[in-house]
């Protein structure tokens, strides 16, 4: 059996001491088909992880978005798209599948949108930041596969790319998100 | 759990702020602008680590300065007083906080990097509601000193423990029964003992739990810069979300969302360059 060769993209690379991990900062995005890499990010707050992963060509990306609408900033849309869930969404399924995978065999999966205890209305960042990855998977006609969003706690989410699987820790405990 | 007598000893074992950065907060408190320059060069021409990055700074792009400046003479009047006090007491926190957090299950370098998001958003929002910038900047880099000693006292996955354990309660009040005093408390007894200015105490002190009637909005500035250090990402352990933004300090201050996320914005932009334009839409970027 022949392994799937690695596209070189420039944001394959891993940071000094991940080893085999490609690590997804906040509002920043990554895609690799090399099965032999997880791709991670930590401490998901109100942020959101976003896992787009094709079974058969063995593709995935992760984002971690952190606000949802690009209209309080233009600029900053403009220089980082992937800070903001509107703009961030649509650029990791264009990457995604540029880099060999099928939209339809597409496992989507989130994680994050915790929300500041006690949050009487007024920002609910965690809250819209889920909205806006409805709205978009809606949009797209998508539907989430599984997701773990909400509370006050932060979690990190891993994606390996050899079979897809998705591990989610928070406060000390290991969790899987996918296959559930 | 620790008694409190305890957590308090834990303080004594911690170091000190380095001298310079003392020195610096006082000039910074006292209006930083008339600062003698030559006091100034002084302090940081004995610090290798701040001397590097003033020389860093001055030839960044941020500075768009042309030619490179190799002196520290010349990048301190580029600079600038304010900018090099900045620059300093940036370093020097830093250094302090690189491997603070572990007990709060925090990797090395988040809470430096949070400290620093979190006064950047402060010197925004003394900008906006006219707090003394430089002080708010301080307070803001300081707030979570506190944790260096609940890191000390703490046992392995204690505080990772209680927080699964958490109902909805802020996470101050576990640290409280845990340690008998929560890192808020204890940053303002570190920033006393180091005989920082009263109103930088009263705002680290304060940063999650502002005064309900403040004759000053530092400590106001303080608390919103720390929520949103929280929703730039920064600093996230295992105590998560877990605290509340006054709703009485949001309304003194007159936040809007959008302002509070354009502040949000900002903040991580200047966190984390390198993201940006790293995340461009297609075509992709092949280096092979």
């Amino acid at each position: 059996m022949s392994r799937t060769p690695s596209i070189p993209l420039r944001t394959e690379t891993p940071r000094a001491g991940e080893g085999d991990k490609v690590v997804v900062g906040v509002a920043d995005l990554q895609v690799s088909r090399d099965p032999s890499k997880s791709i991670i990010t930590y401490a998901l707050g109100s942020c959101i992880g976003v896992t787009l992963y094709d079974p058969v060509a063995k593709v995935g990306g992760m984002l971690h978005f952190m606000l949802p609408e690009s209209q309080v900033s233009t600029e900053k849309a403009a220089a980082n798209p992937a800070m903001f869930g509107d703009l961030g969404m649509p650029i990791l399924f264009d990457k995604v599948i540029a880099a060999g995978a099928k939209r339809e065999r597409l496992i989507v999966c989130a994680a994050g949108g915790a929300e500041v205890l006690a949050d009487d209305g007024h920002f609910r960042i965690g809250s819209r930041n889920r909205t806006v990855l409805r709205k978009i998977l809606w949009k797209l006609n998508i539907l989430l596969a599984a997701d773990d969003t909400g509370g006050q706690h932060s979690r990190t989410m891993t994606l390996r790319l050899a079979d897809g699987s998705i591990a989610l820790r928070s406060q000390g405990k290991d969790s899987a998100l996918w296959p559930r | 759990m620790a008694p409190l007598n305890d957590t308090i000893a834990a303080l004594d074992r911690l170091p000190a702020l380095p001298a310079t950065s003392m020195r610096l907060i006082s000039m910074l408190a006292g209006g930083g602008r008339d600062a003698d320059l030559r006091d100034v060069e002084c302090i940081v021409g004995h610090d290798e680590a701040v001397t590097a990055a003033v020389l860093r700074r001055a030839n960044s792009a941020a500075f768009g300065m042309r030619g490179r400046i190799a002196g520290l003479g010349d990048a301190i009047r580029r600079l600038g007083t304010r900018e090099l006090c900045r620059i300093a007491l940036e370093t020097q926190t830093s250094g302090m906080l690189a491997n603070a957090g572990r007990s709060y299950g925090l990797r090395r370098g988040a809470l430096s990097q949070s400290a620093l998001g979190g006064a950047i958003a402060a010197d925004q929002l003394a900008r906006l509601h006219g707090a003394n910038r430089e002080v708010a900047f301080v307070a803001a880099l300081l707030r979570d000193i506190g944790k260096l000693a609940i890191d000390a006292v703490a046992g392995p996955d204690a505080l990772e423990r209680i927080a699964a354990a958490a109902d909805t309660r802020p996470f101050l009040a576990y640290e409280r029964e845990a340690f008998g005093a929560d890192h808020a408390a204890l940053g303002a007894m570190l920033c006393e003992r180091w005989s920082l200015p009263s109103e930088i105490v009263g705002a680290v002190r304060g940063h999650h739990e502002p005064p309900s009637n403040p004759a000053e909005p530092l400590t106001d500035v303080v608390h919103a810069a720390d929520c949103i250090a929280r929703w730039a990402g920064l600093g996230l352990g295992c105590d998560g979300l877990m605290y509340p933004f006054d709703a009485a300090a949001r309304e003194r201050l007159g936040l809007s969302r959008d302002a509070l996320e354009a502040i949000v914005a900002d903040v991580l932009a200047a966190i984390a360059p390198d993201h940006t334009a790293a995340n461009s839409p297609l075509p992709l970027r092949r280096t092979a």
